[in-house]
This record gives C-alpha cells, sequence and structure tokens, in this order.
C-alpha cells in the first residue's frame, strides 16, 4: 500500500472540534515533489487539515503518513526537518528582526550551545535573496507591511531546508505582483529543488495555473480532488461555495470568474 | 543597525560586562559609613588589619554578593517569562510568586516560629516555599482551564495574587503592629547580611538555573513567535515552557526568599537590555543576569548610604532610580519600542 512515490499519504481521515465533523474520511496522496493546492469554503477545514499534516493537531481517526512512517512517530525536532510551515497570524511581541526571524529557521540544526555557522548565515540570506528581501534584513519584523512580512516568512520557510513547505494562503496579503512572485517561487522550488509543496489558497485561477493537484474541500465528508482542471469546475464551485460566473478557458488551463447578484456581466437568470 | 548574533558578539559583549559586575561589586563593597581600605583588608599594610577585614568579608562583599545573585535571578526570570507569556509587561512576580511568597512570611511572622533551616530564618522558608506553592496552584489551573493557553495562565495568576493579596491584608489587619512592621520591610524588599553558607547554596541554585535557562534560550526564541510557529520549527513546546517556566520560578523563589520583594528589577532590567541590544534570547539571558546584579548592586548600595546610618529597603530605590532610568531608555531607543506601543 506505502507507494514510495508518494510523500504523504492521508488514510481515511476525520477530524472535528464538535460533535459536527470538520473532516471526514478524506483520503489524500502528495506526490513527492508535487505542487498540490487547496481550496474552499471559510470554516471548511483548510487550516486544520494543515494543522493536521504537520502535526500540530492528532487525528481523531484515520492516518497521516510521512515517507511511509506515521505522523505521530515522529519527534518534533525529526518533524521540522521534513516540513516547514507557513502560516497567516503573526503577533509581533518583542523586536526581532527580519534576519533574526529567518535565522531562526536553522534552530532544528544547531548544537548544544545554540549558535549556527557561517553555513546557516549563508542559508539565511540565500533564502532572503529568494523572496526579494534582503534588503529588509536588518528591520525590525513589526514595521514592515503585511506583504513583506508573509514573504520573510516563506524566506524563513525555506532557510529551514524541509523537503516539504506547507502554507497557509501565502498569497492573502499580496498584490498581484508580489501574488505571481511568490507562484513562481514555490514552483521554482518545486522544479529546481524537488520540493513537496502545500498551499492554501482562496484564489483558484492562480493556483490552477501552478499546481499539480487540487482538492477542493467542501466541509464534512465532501470533497472534490484531481488535477486543477478537473477540481476547479463551475459545476463543483457553484457546490461548494454557492456561487455562479463564467468560466473560460486560457491555454491549456481553465479559469472562473465568480459572478455575484448586482454583477455587470452578470447574465439574468 | 544590528548584526544577528554570533558566539563571537555574544562573548564580546557578556566579558566587558561581566568584568564591569566585578569592577562595581567590590567598589560597592569598599563604600559605606566606614571607609575600607583594600590594602589594610588584605593584609597589605599592617595597621588595623583586623578590623577592615573583619568589615570588608564578613559584612560588605557578602551583602553585595546577596544583591548580585538576587538581581541576576530576578532579571534573567523576568526575561524568561517575559518570552513564556509574549507578554513585554510580565516580570518575575506576575504569576503569583510575589503574593504567594508574601502570604508565606506573614504567616511565618505571625505564628511566631524559632528555628532554622540550613542557616535560614523561618520567614525565608516560609517564603519559598509559599512562592513555590502558589506558582504550582497557578500553573495547575492555568492548565486545567485551557490547555496551552498564556492567557489562562496570566489570569490564573492575576487571580491567585488578588486572593493571596486579600489574605495577606486580612492577616496584617489582625496581626500586632511590631509584627505588621517586619512584613512590610520585607514587602518592600530589603537586603540584608547572609551567612556565607546561605550565599554558596543560593548563588550556586540561581547560576545553575541561569546556565539551564541559557541551554533554553534558542527554544525561547521561537517560543516567542507563538506555539504553533515554535512547533514547526522543531521546538518540543511543552517541555520548553514547562522547563523554563519551572526553573524561572525556582531561581525567583530563591532571591524572594533572599530579599522579599525586590520591585522592578525583573521588568525593566531586560527591557533595557533588548532596547539597546535586540530581543535575541541567548544574548538577553546572560546579558540581563549580569545587567540585573549591577542594578540591585547598585541600588542595595545607595540604600545603605543615603540615609546612613539608616538604610532604605531596596525595593524602594530599585523603583525611584529604575523608573526613570528606564523612561530615559526608552525615550532614547524609542524607534525599537514598537512592541511597547501596539
Amino acid at each position: 500500500m506505502a507507494d514510495a512515490m508518494n510523500m504523504i499519504e492521508v488514510d481515511n481521515l476525520s477530524f472535528s472540534y464538535t460533535a459536527v465533523p470538520l473532516l471526514s474520511g478524506l483520503d489524500l496522496e502528495v506526490k513527492r515533489g508535487s505542487f498540490l493546492a487547496i481550496a474552499g469554503p471559510n470554516g471548511a477545514g483548510k487550516s486544520t487539515l494543515v494543522n493536521l499534516l504537520c502535526g500540530l493537531l492528532k487525528p481523531q481517526a484515520g492516518t497521516i503518513r510521512l515517507e511511509g512512517r506515521s505522523i505521530a512517530e515522529y519527534k518534533t525536532l525529526q518533524l521540522s526537518k521534513q516540513i516547514s510551515v507557513v502560516r497567516q497570524e503573526f503577533v509581533p511581541v518583542f523586536g526581532y528582526s527580519v534576519l533574526e526571524a529567518v535565522l531562526m529557521a536553522r534552530t532544528p540544526y544547531y548544537g548544544r550551545l545554540g549558535f549556527g555557522t557561517a553555513q546557516d548565515r549563508q542559508i539565511a540570506s540565500d533564502a532572503l535573496a529568494a523572496t526579494d528581501t534582503s534588503d529588509l534584513a536588518l528591520r525590525p519584523l513589526s514595521e514592515i507591511s503585511g506583504g513583506e512580512r508573509q514573504r520573510v516568512f516563506i524566506a524563513r520557510a525555506l532557510a529551514q531546508q524541509a523537503p516539504v513547505m506547507l502554507l497557509d494562503e501565502p498569497t492573502s496579503f499580496l498584490d498581484l505582483k508580489h501574488q505571481v512572485g511568490i507562484y513562481d517561487l514555490l514552483k521554482k522550488m518545486q522544479v529546481q529543488e524537488g520540493k513537496t509543496i502545500v498551499a492554501i489558497t482562496h484564489d483558484i485561477n492562480l493556483a490552477a495555473q501552478y499546481c499539480d493537484e487540487a482538492l477542493l474541500l467542501a466541509g464534512g465528508s465532501g470533497y472534490f480532488r484531481g488535477s486543477p482542471g478537473e477540481v476547479f469546475t463551475a459545476k463543483n464551485i457553484d457546490k461548494v461555495f454557492r456561487v455562479t460566473g463564467f468560466s473560460g478557458r486560457v491555454g491549456t488551463g481553465s479559469f472562473f470568474l465568480p459572478l455575484g447578484q448586482y454583477a455587470r456581466d452578470r447574465e439574468p437568470m | 543597525m544590528r548584526e544577528p548574533l554570533t558566539m563571537r558578539l555574544l562573548l564580546a559583549r557578556l566579558l566587558p560586562a561581566a568584568a564591569v559586575l566585578c569592577a562595581v561589586m567590590l567598589v560597592c563593597a569598599l563604600v559605606g559609613t566606614e571607609r575600607v581600605s583594600l590594602a589594610r583588608a588584605m593584609g597589605l599594610a599592617d595597621a588595623g588589619t583586623g578590623y577592615d577585614y573583619e568589615i570588608l568579608f564578613r559584612i560588605r562583599l557578602p551583602r553585595v554578593v546577596l544583591a548580585a545573585i538576587v538581581g541576576a535571578a530576578l532579571a534573567c526570570s523576568g526575561a524568561v517569562l517575559q518570552a513564556l507569556l509574549r507578554n513585554p509587561l510580565a516580570d518575575p512576580y506576575i504569576l503569583g510568586i510575589s503574593s504567594g511568597a508574601g502570604l508565606g512570611t506573614i504567616i511565618a511572622v505571625i505564628s511566631g516560629v524559632q528555628w532554622t533551616l540550613l542557616g535560614r530564618s523561618p520567614i525565608a522558608v516560609f517564603a519559598f516555599a509559599g512562592a513555590l506553592g502558589t506558582v504550582w496552584l497557578v500553573w495547575l489551573i492555568g492548565r486545567l482551564t485551557g490547555r496551552r493557553q498564556v492567557t489562562h495562565l496570566l489570569l490564573a495568576g492575576v487571580v491567585v495574587n488578588a486572593f493571596f493579596s486579600a489574605m495577606i491584608m486580612f492577616l496584617t489587619s489582625i496581626a500586632n503592629s511590631s509584627q505588621v512592621h517586619a512584613t512590610l520591610f520585607w514587602l518592600m524588599g530589603n537586603i540584608m547580611e547572609e551567612d556565607p553558607l546561605v550565599l554558596w547554596i543560593s548563588g550556586g541554585f540561581v547560576l545553575s538555573g541561569i546556565v539551564a535557562l541559557f541551554f533554553m534560550a534558542p527554544s525561547l526564541n521561537a517560543v516567542s513567535f507563538g506555539e504553533a510557529d515554535a512547533r514547526a520549527m522543531g521546538v518540543n513546546t511543552g517541555l520548553v515552557q514547562a522547563g523554563a517556566f519551572a526553573v524561572a520560578a525556582l531561581i525567583t523563589a530563591v532571591a524572594v526568599s533572599l530579599s522579599g520583594l525586590v520591585g522592578f528589577a525583573g521588568l525593566i532590567v531586560p527591557h533595557g537590555v533588548r532596547l539597546v541590544f535586540g530581543p535575541d534570547h541567548r544574548q538577553l539571558l546572560p546579558l540581563s543576569s549580569v545587567m540585573g546584579a549591577i542594578f540591585l548592586v547598585l541600588a542595595d548600595t545607595l540604600a545603605r548610604m543615603v540615609v546612613a546610618p539608616a538604610q532604605l529597603p531596596v525595593g524602594v530605590v530599585t523603583a525611584l532610580v529604575g523608573g526613570p532610568f528606564f523612561l530615559v531608555l526608552l525615550v532614547r531607543y524609542s524607534r525599537r519600542v514598537d512592541w511597547l506601543t501596539r
């Protein structure tokens, strides 16, 4: 059953915070070096799924395997060398600089005294360069914009040098240029460094252009899985989001423009 | 511009700071109501050897060392609690240590027990037990109400603090005036001469506590970004939180049992170090310890000089001198204090 091609295997996964199941009977395989986009309405369990995948939450039923081994068997330190996580929320408390924050990703590799080497510093500055944040290096994290901070946290995940990257809405605060920039960067990491990427996104059009597989969560036991073309169809979107609109094709892919009740180009029903 | 920390940079700052601490301790031991000559005390000159030696080595130095131990313990544990609770307003007493120790003290005073344990008076022993007992209680309540929620821990601390403070006030109001005076001096923070054995034991405790906390410093850095982020960066947060919390509580309890409630040192010293040198805990913890020691040695020297031959409680001096000094730092480095204004 264990397939060496698969980085992550999710088998009959169930989880709920209340009596109402949030995720139920979810099966999922993420191939080594592939790009999975997860979409779905608010509260459908996207962030919960990411927290389950990185071991922060324990499944109530079912298993999650990483490289054929159950996530529960990994120690926190081992897991951090396999999976890096980029989250949405950020609570600034002390005035860490950008470079200090990115260097912190090297913590799992530090020796007993807790200090890194010149190599760790090189890795951190490479990560800053890759995310176009080198000139922010010495600025306090709390003084840069939300979009800049998003890129810094992606830099931190890169510096952690884990084969799997989990991202919770990595482009949520970004302008168009940086949205595309982040997806290009993730694609580059996937192709050049063989990273396995799992990203939550609300932008299904952009995701469709970059990801290999898509997962559309509907909440409970409902979900759609497959290639982005199969998953992000007008029919599925209507079913999951209860939103209709215009779907068209661009090159080999497709796109979907949601049109609300009072949208100018909404066809009279 | 702040460079990220390296081992070399840390030593380049820590060693001079330690040298300054030694110099300050020596100078503070030599000044006082009686002038003491170092040369005479060390027996280099022949006249009056015994007298200077007695004052320096039996009275002044133990007191200066005691102040250094208390200052280091409070500053270090203040820095740790600010990180664990992700709250810049946290100090070593925030989770009920102060009121627990205070309650222990007043019970010791009122019950009038007369025995010693390892050279310590009942007040010190009761204060120590009260401090640790309260922290344990707060930790327990925090765990019961919400797992791994620092807000719950903070709330539990505030409530327990308020409850025990009320009990202290109740006991104070039924105690007689001489007992109240003894307690009041303790509550304000007071440093006195102590037995060398006491200094060795508590100094050893505090120093090993600080060293242990230093090894947790990279994890504390990660924990400052929240628990989920810290876990993702490979930190066993449950272990680090419980461990750092226990060690910080222990060294605070030692400090409190030595000197009563010396306020302010545990709050402003870590902030001062952070303002000037940055928030990295690998540097913050050792530097705060040294700076806290310097701060309290100076404050205690002032406390015994200003109204000599009488003495002020050192807690009065730390607040009177430390407050304005901190404000100057705050203004001087205000560009870096965004976490206070948000």
